[in-house]
């Protein structure tokens, strides 16, 4: 599991690079998993690009370029209340039957099945690295671009399943 | 849709319009953003929480013009994917109230946006919404939307279509890119009825797969309803086709 403190930047700000290392063939379909996805702002996306350590926004969506796929947040929008409104609070106890904040961070996923069956057949060292490329969901398309600051999370992991869906079951195993 | 269909519709849009009290569109579209902030996203509510707020405000325009229905759009369409958002919502004609809507929220909250997200509505003292989308090939695959329709849990269908909807919302761009006043544009409705229609087909294609027991009598504020009264489109008297018919 790699946490976002443990990420290198670089020169080129805004881009994350995530320490990965998987070389595990058998999985019938693997997610990263981001978790404490922050909401609160304007709205983002990130492409994940597996072991292309020099992607930018402009690097081809191809897997020839290690391209995994992408995720978007649909922002809140920042916050339009008064000192407080829009802070998270921490977890509440189980009388408290208020429903959780609405910026409570969320969970999100991108499945990158054939993009880490790809890489996994062209490397000897397997996956070793994560890049993860946040880009502005602004309203005026001319607007989008790199913007450091925006995409806020605890950690990404990648997650494999031995069976994606049943349809993957051995016939045996069938109902 | 059919013409009669449509026409019906924008009849029923362009009386909400005009309504002005609780009862009217910008009420509606002030529940979900600005003032009300009440929708969910990013949390297990996400389609319960929004197909409640698709079946009230159908019952409000039911109220205006009897029997009318919200359309959906389906982005994966070839028409959709050749001329982006249907011609419907993009005619710019005088009787078409589906091209945009007024953005009635607080001075002070029009500044704000202004500020933190310039382009997200027009200009002046009665802003209305704007749209600034993307090339019609980057709307979602069909072939996206059937993976997804196999996930084997409530909690992967739901988190993998989210990101879909999201995706829609930015390639809308304009007053439909962020949460706000999103909701504000006609052609949200359009959208989510969209979404609510791929959780019918998934509930179809998973019919013994339920929410997890611990939200299921979760209440959808501000709407008079809970997570499980939500889950039979049956019992809230609607349906959707299963296939498009352009």
């Amino acid at each position: 599991m790699a946490v976002a403190s443990d990420m290198k930047t670089g020169e080129r700000k805004g881009i994350l690079i995530a320490p990965l290392r998987f070389k595990d063939q058998r999985f019938t379909r693997a997610d990263l998993v981001f978790t404490g996805v922050d909401h609160s702002g304007g709205s983002y996306e990130v492409v994940v690009f597996l072991n292309n350590t020099g992607a930018t926004d402009t690097t081809a969506h191809d897997i020839e370029q290690g391209y995994g796929g992408r995720f978007v947040i649909f922002g809140h929008g920042g916050c339009f209340g008064d000192a407080g409104h829009c802070d998270v609070p921490p977890a509440r106890p189980s009388d408290d039957l208020r429903p959780p904040h609405q910026l409570t961070p969320t969970t999100t996923i991108v499945t990158i099945t054939a993009a880490l069956r790809h890489v996994l057949a062209t490397n000897a060292d397997g996956l070793t690295t994560v890049t993860l490329v946040p880009v502005a969901i602004t309203p005026r398309r001319r607007d989008r671009a790199i913007t450091p600051d925006l995409f806020r999370f605890d950690d990404v992991s990648l997650r494999t399943y031995l069976f994606g869906t049943d349809s993957d079951l051995p016939a045996a195993n069938k109902n | 849709m059919s013409a009669a269909q449509l026409t019906s519709f924008r009849q029923a849009v362009t009386a909400s319009m005009g309504v002005s009290d609780n009862r009217g569109y910008s009420a509606w579209a002030g529940i979900h953003g600005l003032p009300g902030q009440f929708c969910q996203h990013g949390t297990p509510l996400f389609l319960p929480w929004h197909r409640a707020y698709l079946y009230l405000f159908e019952k409000s325009l039911q109220d205006l013009v009897d029997g009318v229905t919200l359309p959906w759009w389906d982005w994966t369409s070839a028409d959709s994917h050749a001329e982006g958002i249907p011609t419907s919502y993009t005619a710019a004609t005088a009787d078409n109230p589906l091209q945009s809507g007024s953005v009635a929220i607080s001075a002070s909250d029009i500044e704000q946006l202004e500020e933190s997200a310039p382009g997200v509505m027009s200009d002046g003292d009665n802003p209305t919404t704007v749209r600034d989308p993307g090339p019609p090939t980057d709307l979602p695959q069909a072939s996206t939307i059937d993976s997804i329709l196999d996930a084997p849990t409530f909690a992967d269908f739901t988190t993998r279509l989210e990101n879909v909807h999201n995706d829609v919302h930015g390639w809308v761009g304009g007053s439909m890119s962020i949460i706000p006043i999103a909701a504000y544009d006609p052609v949200f409705w359009a959208h989510h009825a969209m979404i609510d229609r791929l959780w019918y087909l998934w509930q179809m294609r998973q019919p013994n797969v339920l929410p997890p027991a611990a939200m299921l009598n979760a209440a959808l504020a501000p709407f008079p309803l809970t997570v499980s009264q939500t889950l039979d489109i049956s019992q809230l008297g609607y349906e959707y086709a299963v296939a498009a018919i352009n």
